[in-house]
């Protein structure tokens, strides 16, 4: 009976730790990055794994890499990807990605012979419809080659946009 | 409430047999009392976390029986295991439990590794012990989050995803994925280490260890916490070996086995570390078992980060996407955050596999619940149900 | 005392300020509540409407009252839609007594004290109606945890304001402010301590606010008794559940903290700041503890509360005794 007592006494204790504790919190700062005007820490973002994007040529950058050999459309576990090949020659022509099947697996980009694909890091993507996520790769590069022309090093802005 | 039978003034007319019970409800309540009430709990509940359903049957408070129906999110995991090749089910074992998937991503790759034979660089080996432990830890904080929720403490959960997310940044550092990673590759790991890898998770071990100081200040030693799990639903040994649980649920019973020592797998066994187990077999037993494990976890992180060899992380004949599995079958289990994760493989030299069973903890710990709940209050059964620790995903596959 | 003509003037314009009251009152302490939670975890929470969120209160509201009223199948629509009227209106009485400044006294009754507990049970009868008639098992079961809980709180919530009764020897709400002095050291709470105590943790489970909320338990019974409210029904719980927290510390403020009169200058402010630092201590709480069990939440009421408000009362009269 003492004993339950004492012990009830000693849990009322326990009850204003816990509120000792809250209240310092109340008072720390938040944690919560505010995302129109705050954007997250740059260096996180740079492993998201974000859309597919081909990789520029070396030579030509609006060129991709891609010799059409099937290997990533068979690899791909969502069948995403569609790639056909230009009549007489190694290069693709049209590269299409659907990107509501894609699981970010990264079995194309690991199967790809070539190095030819590569996770963006677009983070802030959005699209109002389904049809908007169907992407169209080699577009895509040729806008990126002209937005920036020569230059690899881009690709690290890709992160903001 | 048949007595409710008219036109009300909005031009509706209600019947009173329009709600009735599916199959499931139906059939439970053949077997109920008389005054009691049926009572499902979920698919859509906020404590079910996910799709799980519980029909209850009350007496009062009392729960007289308690029957989980699953199925909700059933996805076929094993039948695509069969219509895709290795390869592609990679990605699939990060979506069974998406709160520990390298586990589930280690269960798979190792069955395939024992199958062709594989051998693992000792690197690779040792960055998916830290992954999984990391990804474990993770997992516990979660399960801690969600479980004082149930039991109506509503602040610790944003504290736990403090450090859950710190957690998740490490891990997207070499998966490129936060929640349903797939790192693991047949023969080693997909990406290695980088030194920021390394720096933030050394930097981590620290700091989680002070905030499980705060964790056990403002929750373990709560009395309102402590009250509502002392004494609450007892799983002894006995009732674990009947239904195969497995886990921190078996160990909390008093019973200290633990696959990473048992069925030693990787590089575990160069490892020094403590297994804890319950004193006691209640909700709280299994509380205090999870924190403890969470330690746990984080003293074989900085032993495998103090002894983490050079070398390459994938052997040099690693298999690629399209590889094809020798005729054959084989088993790996993994110590999941769970329990026990099994995955038996079974292939007849053919593209893809020719069967693929995965063992799930969860299903088997769910399925002593309606042992366990017998008898107690609703708020009991509740806390039981969290103690569990389920991922319905999991559970249903 | 004989209702003049000046004296129904004075209680009908005093029941619509009330209604102002208990508007602004909920308007005010939803957008504290979620700021107060949003701190503790360590979020902004809300933020995005108005500076600093503080229109966000404004519009949930407006959302409130332009949702559809939804009528589940089968429930008894007249009790269905009895209840949060019957929810909203004995609020408005409750206040009629209460002395927020010296002569901010809607209705100077000798025995205001017992106006206040007499009225105070009919929220637990809009809870029954409520669950029992939205044909509801979650709100049934809310709806029974309710009446034991709030019959139960009642009890050790009378016995710690008798406490101070018998040392004001009146039930007159002014007079008990009156017989206090400004400083905390003249407040009753130096000379009730356990009886404030009592009153606070049983305030807490007569408002059916967290650790005590069980009667809405989200992880047991999803919403309690209002599962099935939507837009104005549900409104008008909310309403009145921050309109009784508000009602119980003042009371509370009243009794046991000098109500209108404070340091430097007596006046209604100290009674709003008063009550609104009670409240934010109860918002405080609810974001840091987990709930009860309600068998746990009965034993705390009767092997403890009861018995010590009991001891308290006892005290109390024998010193009086012996002092007089």
């Amino acid at each position: 009976m003492i004993k339950a007592i004492i012990d009830n006494i000693k849990g009322l204790y326990s009850l204003l730790v816990g509120l000792s504790i809250t209240g310092r919190f109340f008072f720390s700062p938040q944690k919560t990055v505010h995302y129109p005007r705050q954007v997250v820490d740059p260096e996180i973002l740079s492993s998201y794994r974000g859309p597919l994007e081909l990789v520029p040529g070396e030579k030509d950058p609006a060129q991709s890499r891609c010799i059409c050999c099937q290997m990533c459309v068979r690899a791909c576990p969502g069948h995403c990807l569609t790639v056909t090949k230009e009549a007489g020659s190694k290069a693709p022509a049209a590269y299409l990605y659907d990107f509501t099947y894609c699981c970010l697996c990264a079995a194309c980009v690991e199967s790809c012979p070539t190095g030819a694909i590569r996770f963006s890091h677009k983070v802030y993507l959005v699209a109002d419809s389904r049809q908007a996520l169907h992407l169209d790769l080699l577009a895509d590069l040729k806008v990126r080659a002209s937005a920036a022309p020569a230059s690899e090093s881009a690709a690290a802005e890709q992160t903001g946009t | 409430m048949d007595r409710f039978n008219f036109i009300n003034p909005f031009g509706v007319r209600y019947q009173p047999d329009t709600v009735a019970g599916d199959f499931y409800t139906n059939n439970f309540a053949k077997k109920a009392e008389s005054n009691t009430i049926i009572l499902n709990l979920g698919p859509q509940h906020p404590s079910t976390h996910g799709v799980l359903r519980v029909i209850v049957e009350l007496d009062g408070e009392y729960v007289l029986r308690a029957e989980p129906v699953l199925g909700y999110l059933h996805r076929m995991h094993e039948k695509m295991g069969e219509v895709k090749t290795p390869w592609q089910f990679l990605p699939n074992m990060g979506r069974v439990d998406y709160l520990h998937p390298i586990a589930w991503n280690w269960v798979h790759v190792g069955a395939v590794e024992r199958l062709a034979g594989i051998t693992v660089p000792e690197r690779a080996e040792y960055l998916r012990v830290i992954s999984c432990e990391l990804n474990r830890v993770a997992s516990h904080l979660m399960w801690w989050g969600a479980f004082v929720m149930d039991l109506g403490g509503v602040t610790p959960i944003l504290y736990a995803f403090e450090e859950r997310e710190k957690i998740n940044d490490i891990l997207q550092i070499v998966s490129g994925s936060r929640l349903t990673i797939s790192y693991f590759r047949f023969g080693g790991v997909s990406a290695d280490a980088d030194d920021r890898f390394l720096r933030l998770t050394a930097e981590f071990v620290p700091y989680l260890r002070q905030r499980l100081k705060m964790y056990q200040a403002l929750v373990t030693d709560n009395i309102i916490l402590r009250r509502r799990l002392e004494k609450v639903g007892p799983i002894g040994v006995d009732m674990c070996q009947r239904y195969g649980a497995t886990g921190p649920v078996l160990r909390a019973a008093g019973l200290n086995r633990d696959t990473r020592r048992d069925i030693p797998y990787s590089v575990y066994p160069k490892f020094d570390f403590n297994i804890p187990t319950g004193p006691v077999d209640d909700c709280l037993g299994r509380y205090l078992v999870r924190l403890a494990e969470i330690e746990a976890s984080l003293s074989i992180i900085e032993q495998a980060l103090e002894s983490l060899p050079a070398g390459p992380i994938l052997p040099p004949k690693a298999p690629k996407p399209t590889f094809k599995l020798p005729a054959g079958e084989s088993y790996f289990a993994v110590e999941g955050a769970r329990g026990q994760i099994g995955l038996h493989l079974i292939s007849d030299g053919g593209k893809t596999p020719y069967r693929v069973k995965l063992r799930a903890p969860g299903f088997s710990n769910l399925s002593l619940f309606a042992e366990a709940a017998r008898g107690t209050l609703l708020a009991d059964a509740i806390a039981i149900l969290g103690s569990l620790d389920l991922v319905i995903p999991e559970v249903d596959r | 005392m004989a209702l003049s003509l000046v004296n129904f003037v004075v209680v009908i314009a005093a029941v619509l300020l009330i209604i102002g009251l208990m508007v602004v009152n909920a308007v005010i302490m939803v957008y504290a509540e979620r700021k107060t939670a949003g701190f503790i975890q360590r979020r902004p929470g809300p933020y995005e409407v108005g500076p600093w969120g503080t229109v966000q209160a404004i519009c949930d509201s407006m959302k409130l009252l332009g949702k559809q009223i939804f009528i589940p199948g089968n429930v008894d629509w007249i009790l269905f839609f009895a209840a949060p009227v019957l929810a909203f209106f004995p609020v408005l009485l409750l206040f009629l007594p209460i002395p927020f400044g010296p002569y901010l006294t809607a209705l100077k009754v000798d025995e205001g004290i017992l106006l206040i507990l007499a009225f105070a049970g009919f929220g637990v009868i809009s809870n029954i109606l409520a669950g029992w008639a939205s044909n509801n098992k979650y709100g049934l079961l809310g709806a029974a945890r309710a009446v034991s809980q709030s019959v139960a709180y009642e009890i050790p919530m009378i016995m710690a304001l008798l406490g101070v009764i018998f040392l004001t020897g009146s039930m007159n709400l002014t007079q008990i402010v009156e017989r206090q002095g400004a400083w905390p050291w003249q407040w009753n709470l130096a000379v009730q301590p356990l009886a404030f105590f009592i009153y606070v943790v049983s305030m807490v489970g007569e408002t059916n606010r967290a650790p005590f909320d069980l009667p809405e338990a989200e992880s047991e019974l999803t919403a309690g008794f209002h599962t099935e409210y939507s837009g104005m029904g549900f409104a008008l719980f909310f309403l009145s559940e921050y309109a009784n927290m508000l009602l119980v510390c003042c009371v509370c403020a009243t009794f046991f903290l000098g109500g209108w009169r404070g340091p430097f200058l007596d006046g209604f402010w100290w009674t709003f700041i008063k009550a609104y630092a009670l409240m934010m201590f109860i918002v405080w709480i609810r974001w840091t503890f987990p709930r009860v069990r309600f068998d746990q939440l009965l034993n705390i009421n009767w092997k403890w509360l009861l018995p010590l408000s009991i001891l308290n009362l006892w005290i109390t009269a024998v010193i009086l005794k012996f002092v007089d």
